[in-house]
C-alpha cells in the first residue's frame, strides 16, 4: 500500500464521519417530532362535522374558513403546566384527574371527569361533565355546553387555557 | 353524484389508514439507513488500523464486526415491532461511537501485540453484543415507562445495593486503588454503572411525587424558600449514602457523576436554580476538604495543576499517563496521524480511560470534534424526548438518563484534556469495558422506549 493511497484514504476517512454526522444533522432538519398534528385525522373529523364541507369540497378555501375555522390547539396559559400546547387532533378531549382523560390535570380542585371539549359544527364547544369546582369560560361558570371563542381564557380547576389557531 | 361523498370518504380513510402506517415506517427506514452507514464508517476504520498499523487487511475482524451489525439490525427489527415511534438517530449514533471504540482498541491491540482472546478488542466485541441483546430485551419487556416508576423504593434499594456490593469481602475486588469491581470468577464486573440506572429511575420516580412539597412548601430564610427536611429526607440518605461508598470505594469520577445527576434531576423537578447554588457550594467545599485531607485527591489536584513538574511526572500516579495523553494530542493535531499510524500504545490504559487521547493523536482535532459532534447530537435527542414527554416520570427520567451520558463524557473529555482534575470514568460507548458498555445500552433503550411513548401516546399529562 503506497503511501499516497494511505493519505487519500486518511482524509477520505475524516470525511466520511462529518457526511455521516452531517447525514444526522440532516434528518434531524425536518424534526420528527412535528409530525406529531396529523393532517389527516384534521380533515377527518372536518368532513364528518361540517356537511358543508362535504357537500362542496370545490369551495374556494375563503369560502370555508368563513364558515368554520376550528381551533388547532390548546395552550395552558396558567397553572402548573404553564406554556404546553396541546394539538387539538380528533373531535373531543376530555379533561379531568382520570388517566383516561385526553387532558390529565391532576390538581386539588379538579374532578375525575371534569369537563369535555367537543368540536360541534366547527365550533369546539366546552360541556362541564358535573365538577365540584366548576369550569368557567371567560370568568363565567359554565352550566349548559358554551361555545369557547378563540384566545378566551378556559380555567378547570387551578389550569387555564386557551384555544388557538 | 349520490357516489361521490362515498368516494370521497372512502379516499380520505384510505388516506388516513397509509399516513397512519407511513410515519413509522419512514422512520424506522431512515434508521435502517443509517445503520448501514454507521456499519460502513466502522468497518472502514477497522480496514484503516490494520492497514495502516500492518500494511494489510485483517478481515475476519471486520467480519466480526458485521457480526455486531447484525445484532444491531436484531435491535432495530425489535423496535419495528415493539417501538416503532421511537427516535431513529440514537441507535445510528450509539453504533457508531461503539464501532469507532472498537477499532481504536483494536488498534491498541496491534500496538500491545495482543491476539485472540487475549485482545481487548474481541472482547469489547463480545461485551457489545451482551450489551445490545439486554437492550434488545429491555425495549422487549419495558412496554410502558410509568411502570417503572411504582417500582422506585426497589430502585432505591437496587442502586444502594449494587454500590455497596464491591465492598463485600471475598466478591469485591480493588483494580488500581479503586475498590469498584465485583468478581464472580470468571467474569469482572462493575455494578456501579449499572447502579446509576437504578438511581436515575429512583431519583426521578420520587421527585415527581415530592416535587411540589419541595417547590412550594418551607419556611423562608435569606430571601429563598427551603425545602423541609421531611421532604427532602429520602434523597439525602440515599445521596449520602452514595457518597459514603464512594470515599470508601475512592472513586471520584462516580461521585461526581451521581452528584451531578442528583442537582441536575432537582433542578428540572423544582424549577428552582437554587439547587445549583447550593449544590455548587457543597461540592466545592467537599473538593477542597478532600483535596487537603484524602491522599489520592490531593495527588490528583497537584498532577492536574503542575502536570509537566517533573516531580508530579514522575510520582507513582502523578501525571505521566495525563502528559502521554497530551503529548498524544498534540503529534496527532489538526488532522491526525491516521489511523493505525501513530503510537497511542505508550500511554497507560489507553483504551480504556485515555481512549479519546488516541483517538485524538489519530483522528486529530477534526476526528476529535466528529465523536464529540455525535455526543452532542445524543444528547440533544435526549434532552427533546424529555422536554416533549408524556409525563413528568418521563421527561424527568429521559433527562437524568441523558444527562448522566452528557456529564460522563465531560468528566471524562475534560480529564484527559487537562480542564478539570482526572477522574476514573469510562467514556460512554467508546472504552474499553463490559459494565460501562451495557449499562450505557440499558440506557439507549430507555431512551427508546421513551421516545416511542411521546409519539405514541398523544394525551398530556399535566401536574403530578
Amino acid at each position: 500500500m503506497s503511501e499516497l493511497t494511505l493519505f487519500v484514504l486518511r482524509f477520505g476517512f475524516l470525511g466520511l464521519m462529518w457526511v455521516f454526522v452531517f447525514a444526522i444533522v440532516f434528518a434531524l432538519r425536518s424534526d420528527l417530532f412535528r409530525h406529531y398534528v396529523r393532517r389527516g385525522d384534521r380533515q377527518q373529523g372536518d368532513i364528518t362535522h361540517n356537511p358543508s364541507a362535504e357537500s362542496l369540497p370545490f369551495l374556494p378555501p375563503v369560502a370555508t374558513t368563513s364558515t368554520s375555522n376550528p381551533a388547532q390547539k390548546l395552550v395552558i396559559v396558567a397553572g402548573a403546566r404553564e406554556g404546553l400546547e396541546i394539538p387539538l387532533e380528533s373531535d373531543k378531549l376530555t379533561i379531568g384527574r382520570s388517566a383516561q382523560s385526553g387532558l390529565v390535570i391532576r390538581d386539588e380542585y379538579t374532578s375525575t371527569n371534569h369537563a369535555r371539549l367537543q368540536l360541534w359544527n366547527g365550533d369546539w364547544v366546552i360541556q362541564d361533565l358535573g365538577s365540584t369546582n366548576g369550569t368557567f369560560v371567560d370568568n363565567q361558570r359554565v352550566s349548559v355546553p358554551t361555545p369557547v371563542p378563540m384566545y378566551t381564557p378556559v380555567s378547570v380547576g387551578s389550569t387555564i387555557f386557551e384555544l388557538r389557531p | 353524484m349520490s357516489l361521490s361523498p362515498n368516494s370521497l370518504e372512502n379516499s380520505t380513510i384510505t388516506e388516513q389508514l397509509m399516513l397512519r402506517l407511513k410515519v413509522p415506517t419512514k422512520l424506522r427506514n431512515l434508521e435502517a439507513t443509517l445503520i448501514i452507514f454507521a456499519m460502513v464508517v466502522t468497518s472502514a476504520a477497522l480496514a484503516l488500523v490494520d492497514l495502516g498499523a500492518t500494511g494489510k487487511l485483517n478481515p475476519p475482524i471486520i467480519g466480526l464486526t458485521l457480526g455486531l451489525g447484525a445484532i444491531v439490525l436484531a435491535m432495530h427489527i425489535a423496535q419495528r415491532f415493539v417501538a416503532r415511534d421511537a427516535d431513529p438517530l440514537i441507535l445510528p449514533i450509539v453504533t457508531l461511537l461503539n464501532g469507532l471504540g472498537i477499532a481504536m482498541i483494536h488498534r491498541l491491540d496491534i500496538s500491545g501485540g495482543l491476539t485472540g482472546w487475549q485482545a481487548n478488542a474481541t472482547r469489547q466485541m463480545v461485551w457489545t453484543a451482551i450489551a445490545i441483546v439486554v437492550a434488545i430485551v429491555v425495549i422487549i419487556v419495558v412496554r410502558n415507562h410509568r411502570v417503572l416508576q411504582r417500582y422506585r423504593y426497589v430502585w432505591m434499594l437496587v442502586g444502594v445495593g449494587l454500590l455497596m456490593l464491591p465492598l463485600v469481602p471475598f466478591i469485591g475486588t480493588t483494580i488500581n486503588g479503586a475498590r469498584l469491581w465485583v468478581n464472580l470468577g470468571f467474569v469482572t464486573f462493575q455494578p456501579g454503572e449499572i447502579g446509576k440506572i437504578a438511581l436515575a429511575l429512583f431519583f426521578a420516580g420520587y421527585l415527581v411525587t415530592a416535587r411540589d412539597s419541595l417547590s412550594v412548601v418551607g419556611r423562608r430564610m435569606f430571601g429563598v424558600t427551603w425545602p423541609r427536611i421531611k421532604d427532602l429526607g429520602p434523597i439525602f440518605v440515599v445521596w449520602g449514602i452514595a457518597m459514603l461508598v464512594l470515599i470508601f470505594q475512592r472513586d471520584l469520577g462516580t461521585s461526581l457523576l451521581y452528584f451531578g445527576l442528583f442537582l441536575v434531576l432537582m433542578y428540572v423537578a423544582t424549577g428552582r436554580a437554587i439547587w445549583f447554588v447550593v449544590g455548587g457550594g457543597l461540592f466545592g467545599t467537599g473538593a477542597l476538604v478532600a483535596s487537603q485531607f484524602l491522599g489520592y485527591v490531593q495527588g490528583r489536584f497537584a498532577a492536574w495543576l503542575d502536570s509537566f513538574n517533573q516531580e508530579n511526572y514522575d510520582a507513582v500516579g502523578g501525571s505521566y499517563q495525563l502528559v502521554q495523553g497530551l503529548f498524544g494530542f498534540a503529534s496527532g493535531g489538526i488532522v491526525g496521524t491516521g489511523l493505525g499510524a501513530g503510537h497511542p500504545g505508550i500511554v497507560p490504559l489507553a483504551e480504556s480511560d485515555y481512549i479519546m487521547a488516541s483517538l485524538g493523536e489519530e483522528l486529530g482535532l477534526i476526528g476529535v470534534f466528529a465523536i464529540l459532534t455525535l455526543f452532542m447530537l445524543f444528547v440533544a435527542r435526549g434532552i427533546r424526548i424529555g422536554i416533549n414527554g408524556s409525563d413528568d416520570f418521563g421527561r424527568l427520567l429521559a433527562i437524568g438518563l441523558t444527562f448522566v451520558i452528557a456529564l460522563q463524557v465531560f468528566i471524562v473529555v475534560g480529564g484527559v484534556t487537562r480542564v478539570i482534575p482526572v477522574t476514573g470514568l469510562t467514556t460512554p460507548f467508546l472504552a474499553a469495558g463490559g459494565s460501562s458498555l451495557v449499562a450505557n445500552w440499558i440506557i439507549v433503550a430507555l431512551l427508546l422506549r421513551l421516545s416511542d411513548t411521546v409519539r405514541h401516546q398523544r394525551e398530556e399529562a399535566v401536574g403530578t
